[in-house]
């Protein structure tokens, strides 16, 4: 038992971080209709940028404002990357065939890697401890300080974005835009406005979710984008790709999903589990659990 | 110009025949290396680029020819050569098992299982599945390469088996171009739609090309473990895959293109140390330009702005 409830606060834990990362790709998914495959190395870049910033920038200090400051400073970073990316290697290609897009995608994508390989160099960095080390015991079951900071701050930042996207004039036209481009522009709205501000708020979200990254495994690496951007990916696969609660409880499952089979089969084992409930969540329902947007299959 | 294109071949293949004669033995190690992984990224072709089906797990079928080589040679004793045919049929039953659930998958999808599959060999070798893959350090200490009791251990005779490999490969896509399979994947691969409705079963052909991609990259890993002696799973992970992704689709999905980018990524790292760390940054920004400048560049393959005597053997069938 005392397993289990572990594993199940580790799970939500890196659940949360799988969701805010994914819901940048089921954004950018449902209104360009685009898998954004240099996403996890944005995240991955984050990561860096905030060490960064921390380390030039921040004097390395480590109050709670400093702290806010690094977060806020490495989204705004990214969010600007994202808005050039977009501007730069999808929009020229909107009304190409969209496989075009894809290619265009894994160019970007190795672009940002290899960037930060060439910037921060090839070798594993350590983010700094942003966070103090506290730990509560609960009765057999250890929870850090991060792991509520991580969990909590994540609910808060995906329940604003969900009232943003269901309650607001420019949520609306979001989803307009994600139904229908064309009749959105009819109606008198901007898409290329809507386009690039989904971009700001996937990669904000991205960004946060590699700080958090960083702060939870301390060791980041310039090649980790693909496996946290996969991972993430999955989870919006499997709560149904272009839809924002779906990517939250896609990333969720999927971060117990690992922790399960990590702490009852073996760690050793878990990326080839994650890609085998990928697997067979494509063969069997592609549309994943509340996508109604059916994968389509040309 | 069409003077060229005929001119082009027998010059190429007949400079490569006396290659290794021209160069010392670090530079045939290269050279080796370059063939090996020029029939890797033309097996790749046989699906990205001939069939339209983004794969992006060639390195798991490269691997496991490999691997199937290695195992049987210094597990069960066999000779090198004897591996051949294993090599060849184990990889493409597992492309035609593993592509058969898939191949209705949307590009991007179809994109990420693959990259899937290779991870999970990846992990699957990393933990030795069955005590016999040798865990993350591999398996070392291959024999050298024997025929007929003959030993061609020399580094010139691993070239040739190399090369003839090579020119294997040449001539079974050279008759793929010109035969039924050929043609319904080059219908396929332009409109899915219109080819099912003139009776082309496209399920079945791109199965086909996945097992046909999947035997070719098989055979490629006997000639990569007998040239190292030596196999392990890090030479497999799926980085190796986006090489070859990559590779084939800047190239355009023509022979000259991919000789090219096959010589870009794996060649020039060894005259420019440098460029090692490079080649991966600059190659991203080639695939962006690529898909900008020429958006249907590979959808199909006509590269207007490049000299016609390059585009010989482009998959738009001459």
């Amino acid at each position: 038992m005392d397993i289990f409830l572990q594993q199940l606060a580790n799970g939500l834990t890196i659940g949360s971080m799988f969701a805010l990362v994914a819901l940048g790709y089921t954004m950018v998914y449902g209104v360009m209709k685009l898998i954004n495959f240099a996403h996890g190395d944005m995240v991955a870049a984050s990561a860096f940028v905030g060490l960064t910033i921390y380390t030039q920038v921040m004097g390395q200090a480590t109050s709670l404002l400093a702290v806010i400051t690094i977060f806020l400073l490495s989204a705004v970073c990214m969010a600007c990357v994202g808005v050039i990316l977009e501007r730069v290697a999808y929009r020229p290609l909107r009304k190409a065939p969209r496989l075009s897009a894809v290619v265009s995608a894994l160019g970007a994508s190795l672009v940002i890697q290899n960037g930060i390989m060439l910037i921060w160099g090839p070798r594993m960095r350590i983010f700094p401890e942003l966070v103090p080390q506290v730990y509560w015991d609960l009765g057999g079951v250890v929870i850090s300080l991060i792991q509520v900071i991580i969990l909590t701050l994540s609910l808060v930042l995906m329940v604003s974005l969900y009232l943003f996207v269901e309650k607001t004039r420019m949520g609306a036209a979001i989803r307009a835009s994600s139904i229908d481009q064309d009749a959105a522009r009819l109606m008198g709205i901007n898409v290329n406005s809507i386009i690039a501000l989904i971009f700001i708020i996937g990669s904000s979200l991205g960004a946060v979710g590699g700080l958090f990254i960083g702060l939870y495994y301390r060791g980041i690496t310039f090649n980790m984008g693909w496996q946290y951007g996969l991972y993430a990916f999955i989870a919006a696969i499997l709560g149904g790709i272009g839809n924002i609660p779906g990517a939250m409880l896609g990333g969720m499952l999927l971060g117990l999903f690992n922790a399960f089979i990590a702490g009852y089969v073996s760690s050793t084992w878990a990326d080839a589990f994650t890609f085998i409930l990928l697997i067979l969540i494509l063969i069997v329902r592609p549309t994943g659990i509340l996508g109604e947007r059916v994968a389509e299959k040309v | 110009m069409r003077e060229m294109q005929k001119y082009a071949y027998p010059i190429f293949l007949a400079v490569m025949a006396v290659l290794p004669h021209l160069l010392n033995s670090r530079w045939q190690a290269v050279a080796i290396t370059f063939l090996i992984f020029t029939v890797v990224a033309l097996s790749q072709d046989i699906i990205l680029g001939k069939s339209g089906m983004f794969n992006m797990g060639q390195a798991l079928f490269f691997g496991m020819g490999a691997y199937t080589t290695a195992i049987l040679n210094h597990q069960l004793g066999w000779s090198i050569v004897a591996t051949i045919p294993l090599a060849i049929l184990i990889p493409a039953i597992f492309g035609v098992v593993l592509a058969g659930p898939i191949v209705h998958l949307r590009g991007d999808y179809l994109l990420v299982v693959t990259i899937g599959f290779n991870i999970v060999f990846v992990q699957v070798l990393q933990n030795n599945l069955g005590g016999v893959t040798g865990g993350p350090n591999g398996i070392f200490g291959l024999d050298s390469l024997s025929l007929f009791g003959i030993n061609l251990a020399s580094q010139v005779a691993v070239y040739y088996f190399a090369f003839l490999v090579l020119l294997a490969t040449l001539w079974v896509m050279r008759n793929l171009e010109k035969s039924k399979p050929g043609r319904a994947l080059h219908y396929l691969r332009e409109d899915q739609l219109a080819a099912e409705s003139i009776g082309i079963n496209t399920r079945i052909y791109k199965i086909f090309a996945f097992g046909l991609g999947a035997g070719i990259a098989g055979l490629a890993g006997t000639v990569y473990a007998t040239q190292y002696a030596a196999v392990s799973p890090e030479a497999f992970e799926f980085i190796q895959s986006v090489l070859f992704f990559s590779i084939v689709l800047v190239g355009g999905s023509s022979i000259p293109g991919i000789l090219l980018g096959v010589f870009v990524m794996f060649v020039l790292p060894e005259i420019f140390r440098e460029f090692a760390t490079w080649r991966f940054f600059i190659f991203g920004f080639a695939m962006i330009a690529a898909m900008i400048l020429r958006p249907r560049g590979i959808w199909p393959a006509t590269f207007g702005k490049i000299p016609k005597f390059l585009i010989k053997g482009g998959s738009h069938g001459a």
